[in-house]
């Protein structure tokens, strides 16, 4: 069967060109393809990994995030309830402040008022007293002393006006 | 637009076949002998030729160069000049029993003397065909990464670069693994040539057509060079598992049972090799031609009519049988691929015994 006999030339033929091939893509083929297959594979295996460290990194900044927040809240709520201390101090301190400055006031008030009156009073008396000598005088000019009784009694009520005073 | 192209595609083919159908008739009408015969068609069509045929046309065939060395030194001349039976500086294409077919010097006495043949046969131009695609193919890939490092490829490199991937990242890396750069240049060299030539094999005209992996003498190459492969990579636990393997003494040492048996398998693996992708190639080709032929004989038999109805059921059965030859490509392709990868990795095996 000549199916089944291989042929010689057919043999040297197939021989030299699988050689020619196989030198030719064994050096400038295969080995670049491959090499550049694996880069490949590399690159995006890196890449993935690259990718899920990113996601874990947010991840975490977000929670960081949060606790950052969560700090500047309760250090505001902290100045805030300082600030109203702070305030009501103020305020109860200014209280006190102007109480004790209307005190002293009011006492220097009283203090003049007082003084004010006793002089007044001293005034009065000595006024008092001169329109009682005037009115003696003119008693007296009526009925130069005829009349112990009359003085008496003058003098009587004059003593009661001062100690009515 | 697309339906244009559909229609214009089939009023092509509807040409061609009138074309063909018309060359037919006249080359019938021509020629003496109209008998078929089935038996020497299928062979004419599954061998080697010294010229490659044109569509639709019986005696035109493509030139080739005739390259041999009789008893007076080297002939080289276009097959051309013996296609139609002339004798050209004392050779000729033999009709007789012996050399049926192959180039033949006429000595004096009028006997035949076969020369040393290195002729650019059919089969020979199909395989420098088949290795020319396969150069184009790989380094239409290999211009890509060069161009554009680090990208992925598109479109047919991608597709390419896919088929790389498959056989050299599913296959050969995994089973060969820190020798794999080594051998998968061989590895992926046989893998695509065996994939071309096959594929090549089932376009029906040039530069297809030759059935190259359907011949013997081809895949005999590849199979040759893969025994020597992994014969030369043999590391001494290779050899020792031959000649002293582990199995109770009785078996190896008065009579050789073992290492008979093991002589052999070193020599019927690349043999099976060769025989698969040899058969299973040659056997798609022949069943597509048997089909065929089927409606010639059908209408020789019982007419016309019966050879029209036969015409159907083969030319639907054909399409199957192409397109079942299309996976076959690949398979054996990769069957090929594989096995040598596997024996390659039975050949560099390191010792494992230590372990128990």
């Amino acid at each position: 069967m000549e199916l089944f006999t291989p042929e010689f030339g057919l043999v040297f033929w197939m021989f030299v060109a699988f050689a020619c091939l196989y030198f030719i893509l064994a050096k400038y083929a295969w080995p670049f393809i491959i090499k550049s297959m694996e880069e490949r594979a590399d690159l995006i295996d890196k890449g993935v990994a690259y990718a899920q460290e990113a996601k874990s990194h947010l991840d975490n900044a977000k929670a960081e995030a949060d606790k950052v927040v969560a700090e500047a809240r309760q250090q505001q709520a902290e100045i805030l309830r300082d600030a109203a201390k702070l305030r009501n101090q103020i305020i109860e301190d200014a209280k006190g402040e102007a109480a004790a400055e209307a005190k002293k006031v009011s006492d220097a008030a009283m203090l003049s008022i007082e003084q004010s009156r006793k002089e007044s009073e001293k005034q009065l008396r000595k006024e008092v007293s001169e329109i009682a000598l005037q009115i003696a005088e003119k008693v007296l000019r009526k009925n130069v002393s005829d009349d112990q009784a009359q003085r008496d009694l003058v003098d009587k009520y004059l003593s009661e006006v001062e100690t009515k005073n | 637009m697309k339906k244009a192209i559909t229609a214009i595609i089939a009023l092509v083919i509807l040409a061609l076949m009138a074309l063909g159908y018309y060359s037919t008739a006249q080359h019938r009408a021509h020629s003496q002998d109209s008998e078929l015969n089935p038996k020497e068609t299928i062979f004419e069509h599954l061998g080697d030729a010294y010229g490659w045929e044109v569509p639709f046309n019986h005696s035109a065939r493509i030139p080739l160069p005739i390259i041999v060395k009789g008893q007076d030194g080297w002939h080289c001349f276009m097959s051309n000049r013996v296609t139609g039976g002339d004798t050209y500086e004392g050779y000729r294409i033999s009709t007789s029993e012996a050399n049926h077919g192959k180039v033949v010097q006429v000595l004096a006495d009028g006997s035949e003397y076969r020369p040393l043949d290195l002729s650019i046969t059919k089969n020979v131009a199909g395989i420098f065909i088949a290795a020319i695609v396969v150069v184009l193919l790989v380094m239409t890939l290999k211009r890509w990464y060069a161009r554009n490092r680090l990208k992925a490829p598109r479109r047919g490199t991608g597709m390419l670069e896919l088929i790389v991937d498959f056989v050299y990242g599913d296959t050969i890396r995994p089973i060969l693994g820190k020798h794999a750069a080594k051998y998968a240049p061989y590895l992926l060299t046989v893998f695509f040539f065996i994939l071309t030539m096959n594929l090549l094999g089932l376009i029906v005209i040039f530069p297809g057509g030759a059935n190259l992996t359907g011949n013997i003498a081809v895949t005999m190459v590849l199979a040759v060079l893969t025994f020597l492969i992994t014969t030369f990579s043999g590391t001494r636990e290779y050899w020792k598992e031959i000649f002293w393997p582990e199995v109770p003494m009785m078996l190896k040492c008065p009579v050789p049972m073992m290492q008979i048996i093991e002589v052999l398998g070193m020599f019927t693996k690349p043999l099976a090799l060769m025989i698969r992708l040899f058969a299973n190639m040659m056997s798609g080709h022949m069943v597509v031609l048997v089909l065929m032929l089927l409606i010639f004989i059908f209408t020789n038999l019982f007419g016309v009519a019966v050879g029209g109805g036969t015409a159907i059921f083969s030319v639907a059965f054909t399409l199957f049988m192409l397109l079942l030859d299309t996976l076959v490509s690949l398979i054996q392709a990769y069957v090929f691929t594989i096995l040598s990868t596997i024996f390659i990795s039975m050949a560099i095996v390191e010792p494992h015994h230590e372990a128990k």
